[in-house]
C-alpha cells in the first residue's frame, strides 16, 4: 500500500512541481498516471522510490514513512523503469546487465542466476543473452532494461513512458506482460501519454495538471470527462468522440464510452433497432 | 566554484557589450600583458583602477565583487604562503604584488567573457580565419553542455533506482561506481552525435567552401579607438619598463 | 514524371545481417501526402533516409537499384545537393537544434550552402512568421519545449526551400497536444503544395489528412493505397500496425453484417456514418 499525504516538491527549491498531492494505491492495483508535460507525473513517481523526497508532506510504504529508507532499500520494493533504456545499460552482455541489477540488491549468486534465466525466458530474450545491449534495436534495449528491473521481482513496478516509439505489436506484448505481472499480485503503475494504451489496460487513471491531481478514478469516467481532457492537455479518444456525437441523436447510447466492444454493441443495437 | 561566475556571459546591454569581440580580445590580451610586465604594487593598482570602471561600464561590478569574495580565501592563502616562503627581499610586497597580478589577470579576461556571447566569439574566430568547423565545434559544445548535464543526472537517477549507491563506500568502491554512470553517458553521447551529424549533413554542413553568415561582425570607429588606445598603453608600458626605473613603493614594514 | 521513384531498390547497412530494404518499387508524385508505416524494423526509417541521400552517401552499405528524386539519382549526388529538394525532419528535436538560438538555426542550412546573407535574413524572417516562432527568437534550445523545438527544426529544414518534406516519426517524443500541432503544420504545408512523406505510428491522428498509406514489413512494401482502402485490410493488424479505433469498429460491424456507407478514420466520421445509416 502506497500513500502520499499532501506532498509538496519544488526543484532547486524554486520550481514547484508538486503542490499538495495526496493519493493511495493499494497492492495489486493497475494505475495509469496521465497529464501534460510538466504536470508533475515523473516527479510524483520519483517520490515513490526515494529519488526525490517531499519538501512537505509524507510518503508511506506499508505504513512506514519512506524517509526511513534509502533509495537502494526502496529499490527492492519499488522497481522504476525509466523512459530511456540507454540511461542504464552499460555492461557487455544482456545477461550481465540483468545479473547486475540482482547483485546490487543483494541477491546471492545462485539466486541471481536462477532469476536471470527465468526473466530471460519470460521476456523472450534468451537468444540475445550473450549479445551486447548496445548492438540491439531500440525496442530490444527497452526489453532488456525492463528485464533488469523485473528480475528483482519488486512488489511495485513503475514504468515511465513505456510505449514511446513502440509499434502496435510491441505495445500488445507489453500489455500482456503487465497483465501477467498484475495477476501474480504486483502493483503496476504507468506514466504515459498514450490514452488508448491506458483505456485498454488500466482500470484506474490519475490525471494531473500543474502539480496537482485533477481526477483520480475509473479510467472510463476520468478519460471521457471533457474538463479533465482539456486541463490535462489530452486528446479525447476517438471512440468517446464518436459516442458523444451518436448520443446527441440517440440518447440511449451512453456518451461516456471508451471501450471498443461497448461502443460496437451500442451501435449494433441502435442500427438493428431502427 | 562561484568564482567562475565572472567568466560567464550575461545578456545585457552596455557600451562594453556592444564593442566588437575582437577589439575586446585585443584589450584583454594587452591588459594581461601589462599585468605580467609589472611586479610592483603601484602599477598593478593603477591597472586595476583602470579595469574597475570598465567593469562598471559593463554593468558587472556586483558579479566581480561576488567572485572576488568567493576567491578571497584562496587569495589570502597565496598572500600568506608567499610572504612566509618568498626569497625576495621584501616578501610582503612581493606577495601583495602577486595577488594583485592574479586579480588583474582574472579581471582582464573576465571583461571579455562577461561581455562576449558564445556566438559572437565563434563569429569572431571565424572572421579571424579560424576554420569554420573548429569554431562551430566550440559553440556546439557549449550548446550541448546543459543537455549533457541533464543526461548525466538522468543516468544517475536510473542507476540509483537499480540500487547503485553513488555516495557510499570506500574511495575504491566509489570510483568503481562511476562506471555505470560514465559508460551510458559516453554511449548516449555517441548516439546523439550520430543523430546530430545526420541532421547537419541533411542541411548541407560542410558542402560549400564559401559559407556565408547571417550576422557578420564589423569594426566600428569605437572599436578602432579601443584597439588604438590599448596599443598605446602597451607601448607606453614597455617603454616605462625598459627605460624608467620605478620607485619601489614598499609598505613601511 | 514522378517526383520520387524507387527502382528495384535494395540496401544493407555495413555490418548488418539483413537487408534493410528489399527490392523496393515506389513512385510518389508532386503534392502527395504519403504515410509510411509498419512494425519496428520494417525499413521505414531507412526509406526516409534514401530520399535525401543520407542513404547511401552518409550511411554506407551494399546497394542495388536506384532512387531518383526530382530527376536526380541519389547514388550520384551529395546530400548537400539533395538538401534543396528534400528536407528531412527527425524524431529527436534536441538533436536537430545545433546552434544557440532560433535565428541562427534557421539560417544554418542556407548559410551552409553559401546563400547571400540578405536572402538568408529574408528567409529567417519569413519562417519565423510562418511557424509562429517570434516569441522564441532568442531562446536557447534548452529553454524550449519539445513541441517548440520540433517547430524550429521544421523551420530550419524549410529554410532550404525543399519541394519534399520527409518526417521520420517527428511526434514520437512529444505530448499529444504538441503532436497535433506539428501534424497540423505538416498538413498545412501539404495544402500549400509541399510533397510530404511522413513516418508515423499514430494513424488515428494522421490518416484523415493523408492521400496515401504505404505499408512496409521487413524491408518490403506490402500494401499501398488510400488510407480507407489500406486500413480495413486484415494485413494491418497481422503485421502489427495501429489501426484507428473508429476503423476497427467499422470492420467489426461489417463482420456482423452491418455495412456503413464508407470507411471512417475518426470518431466524428464514425458517428456521422452511424447517424446516416439509421
Amino acid at each position: 500500500m502506497i500513500i502520499l499525504e499532501n506532498v509538496h516538491f519544488a526543484y532547486d527549491g524554486i520550481y514547484t512541481a508538486l503542490q499538495g498531492v495526496s493519493l493511495q494505491i493499494g497492492d495489486g492495483e493497475r494505475v495509469a498516471i496521465m497529464g501534460t508535460n510538466g504536470a508533475g507525473k515523473t516527479t510524483l513517481v520519483k517520490q515513490l522510490n526515494g529519488l526525490l523526497r517531499p519538501h512537505r508532506g509524507r510518503v508511506f510504504l506499508d505504513g512506514v514513512d519512506t524517509k526511513r529508507y534509502s533509495v537502494a532499500e526502496l529499490a527492492r520494493e519499488i522497481g522504476l523503469v525509466m523512459q530511456n533504456p540507454d540511461h542504464q545499460l552499460f555492461l557487455d552482455s544482456v545477461e550481465k546487465e540483468i545479473l547486475f541489477g540482482l547483485k546490487q540488491l543483494g541477491f546471492s549468486s545462485e539466486d541471481a542466476r536462477v532469476r536471470c534465466e527465468k526473466t530471460l525466458s519470460n521476456l523472450g530474450l534468451e537468444h540475445l543473452s550473450e549479445r551486447s545491449p548496445f548492438t540491439l534495436s531500440g525496442g530490444e534495449r527497452k526489453r532488456v532494461a525492463l528485464a533488469s528491473v523485473l528480475a528483482t521481482e519488486p512488489r511495485v513496478l513503475v514504468l515511465d513512458e513505456p510505449t514511446i516509439g513502440q509499434d502496435a505489436k510491441q505495445k500488445e506484448n507489453l500489455a500482456q506482460m503487465l497483465q501477467d505481472l498484475n495477476e501474480k499480485g504486483r502493483t503496476v503503475i504507468v506514466v504515459t501519454h498514450d490514452i488508448e494504451f491506458v483505456i485498454e489496460n488500466f482500470p484506474r487513471t490519475i490525471a494531473m495538471a500543474n502539480g496537482t491531481i485533477v481526477a483520480d478514478g475509473p479510467t472510463n469516467s476520468v478519460l471521457s470527462n471533457d474538463d479533465v481532457i482539456v486541463r490535462c492537455s489530452l486528446t479525447a479518444p476517438q471512440l468517446t468522440i464518436a459516442a458523444r456525437s451518436i448520443h446527441s441523436v440517440f440518447p440511449e447510447v451512453p456518451e461516456r464510452l471508451t471501450l471498443l466492444s461497448n461502443l460496437e454493441g451500442e451501435i449494433v443495437r441502435v442500427l438493428r433497432g431502427v | 566554484m562561484s568564482f567562475l561566475e565572472v567568466f560567464q556571459y550575461t545578456r545585457q546591454d552596455s557600451i562594453i557589450h556592444r564593442l566588437d569581440p575582437r577589439a575586446k580580445l585585443f584589450m584583454a590580451i594587452v591588459s594581461a600583458i601589462v599585468s605580467l610586465i609589472f611586479l610592483e604594487i603601484l602599477p598593478l593598482v593603477i591597472i586595476l583602477v583602470i579595469l574597475i570602471p570598465l567593469l562598471v561600464a559593463a554593468k558587472s561590478l556586483k558579479r566581480w565583487l561576488r567572485s572576488m569574495k568567493g576567491l578571497s580565501i584562496l587569495l589570502a592563502f597565496i598572500l600568506v604562503f608567499n610572504t612566509l616562503l618568498s626569497p625576495a627581499p621584501n616578501p610582503l610586497n612581493h606577495s601583495i604584488a602577486l595577488t594583485l597580478r592574479l586579480i588583474a589577470l582574472m579581471t582582464s579576461f573576465s571583461l571579455f567573457f562577461l561581455t562576449v556571447h558564445p556566438d559572437e566569439l565563434s563569429q569572431a574566430l571565424i572572421q579571424m580565419r579560424v576554420r569554420f568547423e573548429f569554431a562551430f565545434a566550440m559553440s556546439m559544445a557549449m550548446r550541448y553542455v546543459p543537455t549533457l548535464a541533464q543526461e548525466a543526472y538522468a543516468i544517475m537517477d536510473a542507476q540509483k533506482a537499480r540500487g547503485v549507491e553513488l555516495d557510499k563506500g570506500n574511495p575504491l568502491k566509489r570510483i568503481r561506481n562511476i562506471v555505470p554512470i560514465i559508460v551510458p553517458l559516453i554511449i548516449v553521447s555517441i548516439r546523439r552525435a550520430l543523430s546530430i551529424a545526420e541532421s547537419m549533413e541533411s542541411r548541407g554542413f560542410g558542402a560549400s567552401p564559401h559559407r556565408t553568415y547571417l550576422n557578420r561582425l564589423s569594426f566600428k570607429k569605437r572599436d578602432w579607438a579601443v584597439v588604438f588606445i590599448s596599443l598605446l598603453i602597451l607601448l607606453m608600458t614597455i617603454y616605462i619598463r625598459l627605460f624608467i626605473p620605478l620607485q619601489v613603493w614598499s609598505l613601511p614594514f | 514524371m514522378p517526383l520520387i521513384e524507387f527502382q528495384d531498390f535494395s540496401f544493407k547497412y555495413y555490418g548488418a545481417d539483413f537487408l534493410a530494404l528489399k527490392k523496393v518499387n515506389l513512385t510518389i508524385n508532386e503534392g502527395e501526402y504519403v504515410i509510411i508505416t509498419g512494425p519496428s524494423g520494417c525499413g521505414k526509417t531507412t526509406l526516409c533516409r534514401t530520399i535525401n541521400g543520407l542513404v547511401p552517401q552518409f550511411h554506407r552499405g551494399y546497394i542495388a537499384g536506384n532512387v531518383i528524386v526530382d530527376g536526380m539519382n541519389t547514388r550520384e549526388h551529395t546530400v548537400a545537393e539533395m538538401a534543396t529538394i528534400a528536407g528531412l525532419v527527425f524524431q529527436q528535436p534536441e538533436n536537430q537544434l545545433v546552434t544557440l538560438n532560433v535565428e541562427k538555426e534557421i539560417a544554418f542550412g542556407p548559410e551552409n550552402l553559401g546563400v547571400d546573407p540578405v536572402e538568408v535574413r529574408r528567409r529567417v524572417e519569413e519562417l519565423i512568421s510562418l511557424l509562429d516562432l517570434e516569441h522564441l527568437r532568442d531562446k536557447h534550445p534548452h529553454e524550449m519545449s519539445g513541441g517548440e523545438q520540433q517547430r524550429v527544426a521544421i523551420a530550419s529544414t524549410l529554410a532550404l526551400k525543399p519541394k519534399i518534406l520527409v518526417a521520420d516519426e517527428p511526434t514520437s517524443n512529444l505530448d499529444p497536444k504538441s503532436a497535433e500541432l506539428i501534424l497540423d503544420i505538416i498538413s498545412k504545408l501539404n495544402k500549400r503544395d509541399m510533397t510530404v512523406i511522413l513516418v508515423e505510428h499514430r494513424l488515428d491522428l494522421v490518416s484523415k489528412d493523408a492521400s496515401r498509406i504505404v505499408l512496409m514489413d521487413r524491408g518490403r512494401i506490402v500494401a499501398d493505397g488510400s488510407p480507407r482502402e489500406i486500413l480495413v485490410m486484415d494485413l494491418c493488424q497481422e503485421i502489427g500496425v495501429g489501426v484507428p479505433k473508429a476503423t476497427l469498429v467499422y470492420k467489426s460491424l461489417r463482420k456482423r453484417g452491418i455495412d456503413l456507407e464508407s470507411v471512417p478514420l475518426t470518431g466524428e466520421e464514425l458517428a456521422n456514418l452511424v447517424k446516416e445509416a439509421a
